[in-house]
């Protein structure tokens, strides 16, 4: 059974309205967004609004299984082809032909396998493994990462001609956490769907309190962790329960007002560079740009005086440049003035800070 | 001049579109914008709208240019297309194969894209006659 999209939210809306948009072009599609948001989700909505409908769905992830193992389980191999092979098997490009492929984590997918990707995207032709023969594949390709995809393109990771070809249409699902709003109908949801799976279950539906302290967590797990929450509620029928078993520190978010403000440290400063209660003050300017959760080894690779003095020096530009063309009324020719910089150089500097005017 | 030619002007920078809208406006063009490949779809798809020459930017959110163009080309085959990019090879090369008319890189001279849109509309040859 395929999960509808819930939500009320209005990157949910508009996400329902960009399927509905594209869903017959059957162009590739990219879905990035944070474990657990829902890409495959989407991605369905994607194909039982198409014209594929009536065809098959193939799903592979690309960070489940070892390289050689995805090569023969995407392309497919000829009797022979390589030890054990006994006997020949369809990869996924046959079976999902004229249907749809959706590419589970195509940003673990290791940079040989891209290439070979690439390849099949461009010609719509494959061969299995030990086969001479080229077959002519019509897949509807979805892709889904929780990557930047950018950033791995920056570090040689994946391969930027790969992204674009994939990259035709974007959907970027948000965070739940950011989009509160679809917490209670997706509460509502899996409820309901829970109650008709086990109908011996009687764990309740969050009263008006609970519901407003399950809005204020911040669902690192997104949806999957709501509904795993509400599944164990229809075991253990007790909020109480379920909350003690949410992730602490995270738990402890919407309590901290009544806490100490003093000790506001960012919760991934818990290493050693933020034992001491002195280092507070410092770990927190440090944390603003560079993730100190990581291992002090890790941490001393990504530390870089010259690449944090740009990342320091770009946000109060940005603060100053609004400012000033706040006090302006947005002329931009005034506040190149008084910035004492040239236009084209104020333009190039609003553009690379995403300083927009705002929209009438 | 130019004088019924519609224009529709897809880009997700708001500089590059106000920039475009104001200067192919002043040369007499009827011109239409929208932020990314997506609005732009829905503006074509308004009955009301009707074009003939799409200038559209390649990397942007929702609908790509790539996107655009490989739709219009479906949808709309009448209509020229014109992609611009300044990313560098990748999203052009993409453009061309999805049959973009024309494709320009970033930056782009205004006058040069209005040659570009005056040829692609047979204008010129017009004014000759």
């Amino acid at each position: 059974m395929t999960t509808p999209l819930i939500g009320v939210s209005n990157s949910i809306l508009k996400i329902k309205e960009l399927i509905s948009h594209v869903a017959n072009t059957c162009l590739n599609v990219l879905i990035t967004g944070e474990t657990g948001v829902g890409k495959e989700v989407i991605a369905q909505s994607l194909y039982s609004e198409s014209i594929r409908s009536s065809e098959n769905f193939v799903k592979i992830n690309c960070a489940a299984l070892p390289e050689t193992l995805l090569e023969s389980e995407l392309y497919g191999f000829e009797k022979g082809a390589f030890t054990g092979a006994h006997k020949k098997r369809p990869g996924k490009f046959q079976t999902a032909d004229k249907g749809v492929l959706f590419l589970d984590e195509i940003g673990d997918m290791p940079l040989s396998l891209q290439s070979k990707m690439l390849h099949v995207l461009q010609s719509g032709e494959f061969s299995p493994l030990g086969s001479d023969q080229d077959f002519k594949t019509d897949v509807w390709v979805i892709a889904a990462t929780n990557h930047n995809l950018e950033k791995s393109i920056a570090q040689k990771m994946f391969r930027e001609d790969l992204f674009y070809r994939l990259n035709i249409i974007k959907i970027h699902i948000p965070p739940l956490r950011e989009r509160k709003e679809d917490i209670s109908p997706l509460i509502e949801y899996y409820h309901r769907l829970y109650q008709s799976e086990y109908p011996n279950s009687n764990g309740s539906k969050p009263d008006s309190d609970t519901l407003a302290k399950l809005c204020q967590y911040e669902w690192p797990g997104n949806v999957r962790q709501l509904q795993n929450c509400i599944k164990k509620q229809m075991v253990l029928d007790s909020w109480a329960k379920i909350f003690d078993e949410l992730p602490k520190e995270q738990e402890s978010i919407p309590q901290l007002p009544e806490g100490d403000q003093q000790n506001n440290v960012p919760l991934s400063a818990t290493n050693e560079f933020a034992t001491n209660e002195f280092a507070t003050n410092q770990t927190t300017i440090i944390s603003e740009f560079v993730d100190l959760s990581t291992s002090s080894e890790k941490l001393f690779e990504d530390i870089s005086l010259k690449k944090i003095k740009k990342l320091a020096s770009d946000r109060v530009e940005k603060e100053v440049i609004t400012f000033v063309l706040e006090k302006v009324g947005w002329n931009r020719s005034r506040a190149a003035k008084i910035l004492k910089i040239s236009y084209k150089t104020l333009l190039y500097k609003m553009n690379e800070f995403k300083v927009h005017p705002p929209v009438k | 001049m130019a004088g019924t030619c519609r224009l529709l002007i897809v880009d997700d920078n708001e500089d590059i579109l106000s920039t475009f809208y104001e200067f192919f406006n002043s040369m007499n063009y009827e011109v239409k914008t929208a932020i990314d490949g997506f609005v732009a779809l829905k503006v074509l798809r308004d009955k009301s709208n009707s074009f003939d020459c799409l200038i559209t930017d390649l990397v942007m959110p929702n609908i790509s240019g790539v996107g655009l163009i490989s739709i219009v080309k479906k949808e709309y085959p009448h209509l020229k297309i014109i992609a611009m990019t300044g990313y560098g090879d990748q999203p052009g090369a993409l453009a061309s194969e999805a049959e973009a008319d024309v494709v320009l890189f970033k930056p782009i001279d205004l006058f040069k894209i209005e040659n570009t849109v005056s040829e692609l509309m047979n204008l010129k040859t017009d004014k000759q006659k």
